[in-house]
This record gives C-alpha cells, sequence and structure tokens, in this order.
C-alpha cells in the first residue's frame, strides 16, 4: 500500500475535549479505517468530510464552524464573477466527493450550478440535506412577485449578494452549522462549540463595525451592479443609482447623462464597484463628478485585508469611511 | 498538478461530443479553407443566436425544441441568403460574410436592449461548454452528424451552393452549443489547415488524427492543470497542427497552396 494512503488515514484526530469524545473519536477512526482499507485506497479522501463551496464567503465560513481537518474546496475567488465561470474537469471532481454543497442560491449560480450538480453524478449532494443554499435561510430583498423581463437581471427569489449583511451571515451561519452536524454526526459536538465561539466574536464586532460605521449613515452612494443592497441597508446607506440601468443591463447615453446629475447634485459619497468589476464605468463616471470610485473587496479574498469574514467587513467599512473627507 | 479530473467519467462525454463536432467538421472545413470564406461559422452561429431572440421577442417558450428549431430555421435562412450572395457577387462573398457576422453580433445586441435573461440564452448558444455536456444531449447530435456525413458522402462531386451551406448551417448550429464558438473555428479550421499540402484519404485521415489527437490531449491536460477545457483544446489542436505540418512538410511541398473547392472532398 502506498505511504501516502497511511498517512491521510492518520490524519483524523483533533484534540478530543473529554474521554467520551476521544473513545468516539477512536472508534471513529477504526471504522474510517476499516471503510479506507475495503476501498483500497481508490479514492484517497473518501473517509474525510468535503465540503464544496460555491463562493468564497461561504468557505470561509465553513471554516470558521469545522474542525480543522475537514477538507473545503472553494469553486471561484473574490476576482471573479460568481454568475458566470469556465468549466474545468477539477469543479466536477471536487463536486463528485463532496459530501455538502454551500452556495449561494436565489439562482446567482443558475448558469453553472445545475450542469455541475449534474455532471458529478453525486446522489449526496444532488438534493435534500448535502445540498444547501444560503439565501434559502433568511429573507431576500428585492424578491418580486411577478418576474417581468423588462425590469432586468433581476432574480426571482430575490437578490442573491447576501453576504455583506453580518446579521444574515449570523442566521446563515447557525443553519449551515445545524446542517454540517447532522450530516457529520461524529463531530456534532466541535460543531456545537465552534458556533458558540464564532457567534461571540462575531456579535462583538457587529457592535464595534456599527460603532464606526455611524458616520456612513444617511450618506449617498452609487453602485455599479446591484450587488450591495445587503451593506447598504445594514449601514442606512442611500443608494442613488447605478451604473447598469437595470442589473444585468448595459448603460445607454441617456441614462448615463441622468446619473451625472443625480451623483454631482445628491453630493454622492462614492462610487462602488466590486473587485472583480471592470473598473472603466466607475472610473468614467468619478472623472466626469470628481466624486471618487471605491473598490470594495466584496467578498473574501476580495483584498489584502479581507482574508476571512471579519477581515471583509473591517476592510469594506475602513474603505468607506477613506472616502468621507 | 491535479490527477482527481482525469476520470473517464468527467472527460468521456466531452470526448464523444469532440468526435462528433469533428465528424463533420474535418470535411467542411477543407471546403470552407477552400472556398476562403473562414468567418462563416462564426456569422452562422450568430444568425442562429439571433434567430432564437428574434423568436422569444415573439413569445415563443424559451426552453425545449422550439428554441432549436428557430436557431436551425435562421441558419437555414443565413445559409439561403449566402448561397444568394455567393451567385451574385462571387469575388465579396468573404467581406459579405463579416458584414453579416457583425450585424447579426450587433443586431442581438440591440434585441437584448432590455431583456437581460435573453442574454443568458445568447450565451448559452455561443459558449457552449464542452464539460457540461450530458449523453443526453449527444443522441440528437449523433443522429445529426450521421445525417449530415451521409449527405457529404453521397453528394461529394455536388456538395455546392445551397447544399453546402445547408449542411453547414446545420452542423454549425448543433456543435456551436456543445463545445462553443471558439471550439467550433478551430475543429473546422485547423485540421484543414495543418493538411493543406495533403490530398484524398491522406488528407482526411490526418486531418481527423490532428483533430482527436487535439481533444484528447486538450481534455488530460485541462484536468491535470486544472485550466477551462475548451480554452486549452484550443491551443493543443493548435500544437497538433503544426506537428503535422512539420511531420508531412516533405511531402506537402510540390502541393499547391489551395486546392479547387471540388477536389477537397475527392478521395482516392
Amino acid at each position: 500500500m502506498p505511504p501516502r494512503c497511511s498517512i491521510r488515514s492518520a490524519s483524523a484526530p483533533t484534540a478530543p475535549t473529554n474521554s467520551k469524545d476521544r473513545l468516539f473519536e477512536e472508534w471513529n477512526a477504526k471504522r474510517q479505517w476499516a471503510a479506507f482499507a475495503a476501498i483500497a485506497c481508490l479514492s484517497p479522501a473518501a473517509h474525510a468530510f468535503n465540503v464544496f463551496a460555491c463562493e468564497p464567503e461561504w468557505g470561509s465560513l465553513v471554516h470558521e464552524l469545522a474542525p480543522d481537518k475537514i477538507t473545503i474546496d472553494v469553486a471561484t475567488t473574490a476576482m471573479q464573477d460568481v454568475h458566470v465561470i469556465e468549466a474545468r474537469p477539477s469543479l466536477i471532481a471536487k463536486v463528485r466527493r463532496a459530501d455538502l454543497v454551500v452556495c449561494s442560491g436565489a439562482d446567482l449560480e443558475v448558469g453553472w450550478l445545475p450542469q455541475l450538480i449534474r455532471q458529478a453524478g453525486n446522489p449526496k449532494v444532488a438534493s435534500g440535506p448535502g445540498y444547501f443554499l444560503a439565501a434559502d435561510q433568511v429573507t431576500t430583498l428585492e424578491k418580486v412577485a411577478l418576474l417581468d423581463r423588462a425590469a432586468g437581471d433581476v432574480h426571482p427569489q430575490g437578490n442573491p449578494h447576501i453576504q455583506l449583511d453580518p446579521y444574515r451571515v449570523l442566521a446563515i451561519a447557525k443553519a449551515l452549522d445545524a446542517r454540517l452536524a447532522q450530516l457529520d454526526a461524529a463531530n456534532a459536538a466541535v460543531y456545537q462549540q465552534k458556533l458558540a465561539d464564532f457567534t461571540t466574536r462575531w456579535q462583538a464586532a457587529i457592535k464595534t463595525w456599527e460603532a464606526k460605521a455611524a458616520a456612513l449613515k444617511g450618506r449617498k452612494v452609487v453602485v455599479h451592479h446591484s450587488s450591495w443592497v445587503y451593506l447598504t441597508q445594514w449601514l442606512g446607506i442611500e443608494q442613488i443609482g447605478a451604473l447598469e440601468p437595470k442589473p444585468g443591463v448595459p448603460p445607454t447615453s441617456a441614462h448615463l447623462a441622468s446619473l451625472i446629475d443625480v451623483t454631482r447634485n445628491q453630493h454622492a459619497l462614492a462610487i462602488i464597484r466590486a473587485a472583480y468589476q471592470d473598473p472603466k464605468p466607475a472610473d468614467w463616471l468619478a472623472e466626469r463628478t470628481g466624486v471618487p470610485a471605491l473598490t470594495l473587496p466584496y467578498t473574501v479574498g476580495g483584498d489584502a485585508q479581507a482574508q476571512d469574514l471579519f477581515g471583509l467587513f473591517d476592510s469594506t467599512i475602513d474603505k468607506l469611511l477613506g472616502a468621507i473627507k | 498538478m491535479n490527477l482527481e479530473g482525469l476520470d473517464p467519467t468527467i472527460l468521456g462525454p466531452a470526448c464523444i461530443a469532440g468526435v462528433l463536432v469533428l465528424s463533420t467538421h474535418v470535411p467542411l472545413g477543407q471546403q470552407v479553407l477552400a472556398r476562403g470564406i473562414i468567418f462563416i461559422d462564426l456569422a452562422i452561429a450568430q444568425i442562429a443566436a439571433l434567430g432564437v431572440l428574434v423568436a422569444m421577442y415573439f413569445g415563443i417558450d424559451e426552453h425545449g425544441a422550439s428554441v432549436q428549431f428557430a436557431a436551425a430555421a435562421a441558419a437555414l435562412l443565413g445559409a439561403a441568403l449566402l448561397t444568394w450572395t455567393e451567385r451574385r457577387w462571387p469575388d465579396q462573398q468573404e467581406p459579405l460574410i463579416g458584414t453579416l457576422f457583425v450585424l447579426a453580433a450587433t443586431g442581438a445586441l440591440l434585441l437584448l436592449a432590455n431583456n437581460p435573461h435573453g442574454g443568458e440564452h445568447l450565451k448559452e448558444l455561443l459558449i457552449g461548454q464542452i464539460l457540461w455536456v450530458s449523453l443526453g444531449q449527444l443522441i440528437p447530435v449523433a443522429i445529426l452528424s450521421a445525417v449530415l456525413l451521409t449527405l457529404m458522402v453521397l453528394l461529394r462531386a455536388r456538395l455546392s451552393g445551397l447544399i453546402f451551406y445547408g449542411v453547414f448551417a446545420l452542423a454549425i448550429t448543433a456543435s456551436v452549443q456543445l463545445v462553443g464558438v471558439y471550439l467550433v473555428f478551430a475543429s473546422l479550421i485547423m485540421p484543414a489547415l495543418a493538411t493543406i499540402g495533403l490530398s484524398g484519404r491522406k488528407r482526411t485521415i490526418v486531418a481527423y488524427t490532428v483533430g482527436v489527437l487535439g481533444y484528447v490531449i486538450g481534455l488530460a491536460l485541462s484536468a491535470v492543470l486544472d485550466l477551462p477545457s475548451g480554452a486549452l483544446i484550443v491551443w493543443t489542436l493548435a500544437g497538433c497542427g503544426i506537428a503535422a505540418r512539420l511531420v508531412f512538410a516533405s511531402e506537402a511541398r510540390p502541393e499547391p497552396a489551395l486546392e479547387p473547392a471540388t477536389d477537397s472532398l475527392h478521395r482516392t
């Protein structure tokens, strides 16, 4: 048997908190070893718990909630537009070995996730508990009762860019933690303890962020795409315009002319775009109005400071505050 | 390095899709090259996409078979138009094809000005992704390819005018949705270009070999290097084409650069 196999099978134990846990851990390790020997190293990761996250923010959240030994594969980076991604064989392989798929939902990944799951043919994550959509755990904004083409690229299940409201993130964390504990029952106690720890730190961080961001209340911003409603609603910022006249529709000259007036006359604080978006439209508007264009990380990995969910909110608020002269 | 993607059940359907696309595109590509109308595939694909958008504009269901009929009907109309322009202005066919391409592409943008959901369908029609291909999707394409190949073999001496453009339109409409515009262009032009000095059965065999090797190596490399499959296959097809040119360089030299159109499918 190749040495790689025995190394992987021995990697299971974390520091157990009491003897009951340790017994369980040992029994679990034996059981895993038996299952492992049975399939004779055909699939080196089969015994571990594998999570496939569509976006970095959910990968980061799983990382906060789960023991270190689980594998987390993240399909996209902060520099990609998650509405569209290029197909790579490794994505199918990762979904195939996943025990849980965690995505934003509300049709954000509708262009590729259904094909990816169909192609992977993994019944564990095709539906049921192995398929976790963050947007299903909270109420979404901008939900439309009647889908009208004329309204632009609106998602009938509401705006899917939910990760920039810390209260929704907390609600999603609770639901996700319950799901992880259900699927990876051997580590249920670890998940419970990790959630308690995360909740304490997160609630303290929310207090800090809200105190810092008080100066932003009532300020006005222009956005590139309608991906900031949860942030602006949380901080009491007013969105006075968008470069895209309707979500996903490129601007016309008449729209841009009125946007210049609105941006100037209403004294917008900044023109906001995500790290992955084309800088040209926001720069164009900034040049004509004197209002600064501001690149916000939008998700984990979007800038040097946003290395986890805490850093994401720290960086977003710092950058918005930096625009106040 | 990433060996877990090297799974035949992941790469298999993509490989079959590649072979099906090559089956019709290798002989068609030789015709396209001989006629000097390189960008006709882009024009036909755009016209097919435009047809779908027009059909949606008039309220047809955006899913299911009706979309395919709209795409095929538009592509055939475009083919008929190109047949007519070829007869009317034979020496202006290439610039007319280019003009038709930009008109169809920008026509789609104008139709989509207020309809971003149509944009998703436009993308689906133009940027098929080879890895998302399912076996169920391949069955109708296999039947269509068999019919078109039979037609091409039976009519090889008379594969001109309306029949050529019609066969071409149907083949492109099907393949673009499977593998996307870039791969369709590469499958059409590169094997034909690589074998331009050869002729007859030998040319056909070498061209198919270049195509199949390009797809297989490209798919395997995209798994190992964790890169997008479609884009990488375009590069491996080019690599295999250059290799074929080098291997057969001595045989190719005495031949004329371009053969007449009617000879390109002629087998010895």
